[in-house]
């Protein structure tokens, strides 16, 4: 589904990426994990061209990212994003949120895009607020809508920058469980998160990323239960301190 | 000769107004109506990523900013038409003026509401696989539009107030019918004030129609 090679990525003379090569299959949950500034949100922005790479050859669905004459427009739909801080469009209701990217993107009919934007809606357990604004909602709210909307392009893959952290504690749970149903019915999710239980419980592989490589990588068990790298034990020792 | 204030003349001036009047608003509407069109190209050629657009749009916003707008008049009125050989009427040069005189520091406005949207609204459009047009239609400009409204406002009162400098280049607006008057009967003092009164008036309309616009506008009422 997304296969990276060789990402190196600059910011002036900031290397962030310093070669990283990752495989995502269908239906898989990779769960980005390491230290702020390690470059975590840099590789999945590359994914879908927010950031333009310096180098290396990045796949996703089919479709060669690095090459400059490809249409981004689909790619992205294929390939959405969920923010950290939402990024919802606050002149728009909930409802027509969801809806534009099918609309205009897709070319669906609106009739058919409010029907699917209100079972979507009701997915994220939502329906009730379809008609209202995104100020008048909670950021656990704001969060599952903008899932809603990402699901609504009916993409290939989801990618996550954080989706929790912006979020008061008590409203983390109501963004992880919807996230942990999506993984059930098999979406194919990168996920770049500070939640280790939501890692060591969904992800089908857990990725360590420090200094802008890829230091460890493996299967939630394993990796958390017997971390080899010394950064990573570093990393989960303050994390689980916390 | 003492001063006497007849009261009875700045009434009687006001219906004689009427004909300026009619210039000023039409040339206030009609320069804006350009000049936002103007202002909203110019502004968006200023954060556009050519950088030959944005230079041009650097160079006419600040040589307009940077010069009296009585200069710009007298040089389109009179400077002109001795190098085209072509004479403007004087209400299509004074719409000319007005527009592109707005258009300069509504440029400003539009540019500097788009720049006030969060970054994240552009990539969330880019995200759900809107093209970068289609996110600056749909997501930023109805944003940013809302944003404009009051420095808008603004630029509408300043402009409509510098139509009174057009009376040099022969506009038969407001001020220029009231000297007029003021010929005839030697009133200075009444007939300004009703000419200081009329600018008033439409001022404090136009400030309040804005905030009523303003209000409609909000996303959710009474927030
Ligand atoms: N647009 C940019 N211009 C310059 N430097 C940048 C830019 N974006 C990111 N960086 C730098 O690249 C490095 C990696 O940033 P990145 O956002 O990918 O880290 P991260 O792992 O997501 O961190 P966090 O956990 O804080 O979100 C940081 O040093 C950051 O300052
Ligand atoms: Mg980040």
């Amino acid at each position: 589904m997304i296969r990276i090679e060789n990402l190196h990525k600059s910011f002036g003379d900031l290397e962030v990426i310093k070669g990283i090569d990752l495989h995502v299959r269908p239906g898989e949950v990779v769960c980005i994990i390491g230290p702020s500034g390690s470059g975590k949100s840099t590789v999945l922005r590359c994914i879908n061209r927010l950031e333009q790479p310096t180098s290396g050859r990045i796949i996703v669905d089919g479709h060669d990212v690095t090459d400059p004459k490809t249409n981004m427009n689909l790619v992205r739909a294929e390939a959405t994003m969920v923010f950290q801080q939402f990024n919802l469009f606050p002149h728009m209701t909930v409802l027509h949120n969801v809806t534009l990217g099918p609309v205009k993107v897709r070319g669906m009919d609106s009739a058919q895009a409010e029907k699917l934007g209100l079972e979507l809606l009701a997915k994220v357990g939502l329906a009730e607020k379809a008609h209202n604004y995104p100020e008048q909602l909670s950021g656990g709210q704001k969060q599952r809508v903008a899932i809603a909307r990402a699901l609504a392009l009916q993409p290939k893959v989801i990618l996550f920058d954080e989706p929790t952290s912006a979020l008061d504690p008590e409203l983390v749970g109501e963004v992880l469980e919807v996230m942990k149903q999506l993984a059930r019915e098999g979406m194919t999710m990168v996920v770049v998160t500070h939640e280790m239980g939501f890692a060591k419980e969904v992800a089908d592989r857990v990725i360590f990323i420090d200094g802008g490589r890829i230091q460890e990588e493996g299967a939630p068990e394993t990796f958390f239960a017997n971390p080899q790298n010394p950064r990573l034990r570093d990393f989960l020792g303050k994390v689980i301190a916390h | 000769m003492a001063f006497q204030f007849e009261p009875s003349v700045v009434l009687e001036t006001f219906p004689m107004l009427l004909r300026g009047l009619k210039y000023t608003v039409a040339i206030t509407i009609g320069g804006l109506a350009v000049g936002f069109v103007l202002g909203a190209i110019a502004g968006l050629m200023k954060i556009s990523r050519n950088g030959f657009f944005r230079n041009l749009a650097g160079i006419y916003i600040e040589t307009i900013r940077g010069t009296p707008m009585l200069v710009q008049a007298m040089f389109l009125y009179y400077g002109v038409p001795m190098a085209s050989g072509v004479r403007i009427p004087p209400l299509v040069a004074g719409i000319i003026v007005i527009a592109v005189n707005s258009g300069a520091y509504i440029a400003e406005i539009v540019r500097g509401a788009i720049q006030s949207i969060n970054p994240g609204q552009m990539e969330a459009g880019r995200s759900i696989g809107l093209t970068r047009t289609q996110t600056m239609r749909y997501i930023i400009w109805p944003q940013a539009f809302r944003r404009m409204i009051p420095p808008l406002g603004n630029q509408f009162i300043i402009s409509l107030k510098d139509t009174s400098l057009l009376m040099v280049i022969g506009v038969g607006e407001l001020l220029r019918t009231g000297q007029e008057i003021v010929a005839v009967n030697f009133r200075a003092f009444e007939v300004y004030l009703a000419v200081g009164v009329v600018y008033l008036v439409m001022t404090l309309g136009i400030a309040r129609a804005l905030r009523a616009l303003e209000r409609h506008l909000r996303v959710v009422p009474g927030k």
